[in-house]
């Protein structure tokens, strides 16, 4: 029995009408891995390991919701004793002691790690093309991106291998690859999720969550990955509601906010068509939209690549070839074996901006760059708290387009920088935000992003939910409509 | 942002930048550097620097010992160590 395409939901009724054992299902997606290898999803693999959990829970099914649930892992979340590269050459012998807490959380849910996605180096990118192993493939065609950073989990996805994956997002890594891989994706509030053996990019934008084929399968995921980690003092200590309870509820009445300073007028008339038709559909189910003002918002992405490069530049200080990781062969003194560990473990875009980051930091600029990008982030995160004074939500393209080609961006960053324009203001803000399929636009799919208030990733849900159970964009796959 | 300035942070980033690098380097972080000076337009007189979305954080536990010493565990990953410390060049002559 075929078990591609199918959502969790899906599959976990298939477990439990026996229609399929444990073990056969992680046979069958290992088979699916195989058969798309051209893709380059995955960097490593755990092929035993998974058939040895499935087989124990063929012989003695456990109580947990996720119950042998194949998902892809991110490389960037610590596994215990399974390589953990984070897309770069500089981790690429690196196998952690212990295993991420939401991994953790994941994996005590019944769910089972089969293998660790491809991904931008470090999850500074956003097409993937940064990974030292190599471009992943987007599913919906030979030369497209799959975006980034977490562009394997999304491949992986819409390819229909495995039902889930787990992502994070910095500045929009499962939204831009969810809109360009025509699959759902979530980024929980700041703190809803433990970052405690993530490896670190930006700690103050950090943040991992979901990413599957539908909403419900989001929340599911999400119910099982947020929890108070006193590991992690940024955790945030609130109740976890059940995040599938509202989901059926109607939106009647939802208030949806339309950011005035987004200017659609500048994009691919055919993405401007998809985003409308999604507003009368919203409308249809008794949403209505009120146009707001954000004021700051255009100074998003500068402040980004201050802020960002400035903690990348941070917390990459700590790969210097001593303790783990790569060294570089024969320095001569301490202070090469630093110097060439680094340039021969990073790549370009990695390098490029340690280097923003650190001249940023550098006494006389601070104050110029880095305090200034500090206080217009408070400006646009107090723009978001006025605007939820009268909206529920807020809604956008989640990208400028659809997936693009490889090598099109050319050698300029600020042309990828630019990529996520509607996706970093939450990770600025601390907001939940997630991304679902909503048309086409030339055969390839993209997304509408959904940008929500403090803590209410549930309304969020519920919104995405209502959509997908009265259209079918997100049951779309590269080899035709899903049965 | 010129050639000098680019080496400073580099050396200070500890990582060497190749001659073939050098000048497409400079170039793109003029380049960066150009568009995050947009930032000049906000008025931010008196706003105070938000560092973090949440500004309740760091909290304290209590000071309790609650992992193991896996000192075999950590050292067995560094690129070169014996059976007590992480080994590197030698540092004093």
């Amino acid at each position: 029995m075929s078990v591609q395409y199918k959502t969790i939901k899906e599959l976990k009724n298939m477990l439990n009408e026996k229609e399929i054992s444990y073990t056969e299902l992680i046979q069958e997606t290992f088979l699916n891995i195989k058969n798309n290898s051209e893709l380059n999803a995955f960097i490593t693999l755990n092929e035993e390991e998974s058939l040895k959990k499935a087989n124990n829970l063929d012989n003695s099914p456990g109580s947990g919701s996720l119950n042998g649930i194949p998902i892809a892992q991110k490389d960037l979340f610590c596994t215990k004793d399974l390589k953990t590269t984070c897309g770069s050459n500089m981790l690429s012998n690196f196998v952690p002691p212990y295993s991420a807490t939401v991994i953790e959380n994941l994996e005590n849910a019944g769910c089972i790690s089969v293998g660790k996605t491809n991904m931008d180096e470090f999850a500074m990118g956003s097409s993937n093309e940064t990974s030292f192993y190599g471009n992943v493939q987007n599913p919906w065609g030979e030369n497209l991106v799959p975006g980034g950073s977490s562009g394997g989990s999304a491949a992986a996805i819409a390819a229909g291998i495995v039902p889930a994956a787990s992502g994070t997002d910095t500045g929009g890594s499962i939204r831009q690859p969810a809109s360009l891989c025509g699959i759902s994706g979530l980024k929980p509030t700041y703190g809803r999720i433990s970052r405690w053996g993530m490896i670190a990019f930006a700690s103050s934008l950090d943040q991992a969550g979901p990413m599957a084929r539908t909403a419900e399968d989001c929340a599911l995921l999400l119910n099982e990955m947020c929890s108070h980690d006193e590991k992690d003092t940024t955790s945030i200590d609130e109740a976890v509601p059940d995040f599938t309870e509202n989901l059926n509820s109607s939106i009647k009445g939802l208030k949806i906010g339309l950011v005035k300073e987004f200017d659609l007028s500048k994009l691919d008339n055919n993405v401007v068509k998809v985003f409308e038709e999604s507003k009368k559909h919203y409308e249809s189910l008794g949403a209505e939209f009120i146009e707001i003002s954000l004021p700051n918002i255009s100074l998003s992405v500068p402040t980004y690549y201050v802020v960002a490069p400035a903690e990348c530049s941070s917390n990459l200080s700590r790969f210097d070839g001593v303790k783990f990781g790569k060294r570089c062969d024969n320095p001569k003194d301490l202070e090469e074996l630093y110097i060439k560990t680094r340039s021969e473990g990073f790549g370009d875009e990695v390098k490029r901006r340690i280097l923003i980051g650190s001249y940023v930091l550098s006494a006389g600029f601070y104050d110029a760059y880095y305090k200034k990008a500090q206080q217009v982030r408070r400006l646009i995160k107090n723009d978001f708290d006025s605007a939820f004074k009268n909206v529920d939500i807020i809604m956008s393209p989640t990208t400028r387009g659809a997936a693009f080609e490889v090598g099109s961006k050319g050698d300029d960053p600020i042309q990828m920088y630019l990529e996520d324009l509607f996706t970093i203001p939450a990770n600025l803000a601390g907001l939940p935000a997630m991304s679902i399929p909503n048309g086409m636009v030339d055969s390839k799919p993209i997304g509408l992003q959904l940008i929500g208030n403090f803590l209410d990733e549930s309304r969020l849900l519920q919104a995405a939910h209502n959509f997908q159970i009265s259209t079918d964009w997100h049951l779309k796959t590269p080899t035709g409509n899903k049965s | 942002m010129d050639k000098k300035t680019v080496s400073t942070i580099a050396y200070l980033s500890r990582l060497s930048l190749n001659e073939k690098n050098e000048d497409k380097i400079t170039k793109d972080l003029e380049n960066i550097i150009k568009f995050v000076d947009q930032l000049n337009e906000a008025d931010t007189k008196n706003i105070e620097p938000l560092a973090s979305p949440l500004e309740k954080t760091a909290k304290t536990r209590i000071d309790n010992v609650t992992a193991k010493n896996r000192k075999e565990v950590f050292l067995e990953r560094s690129p070169k160590s014996n059976e007590d410390y992480f080994l590197v060049p030698r540092v004093v002559e």
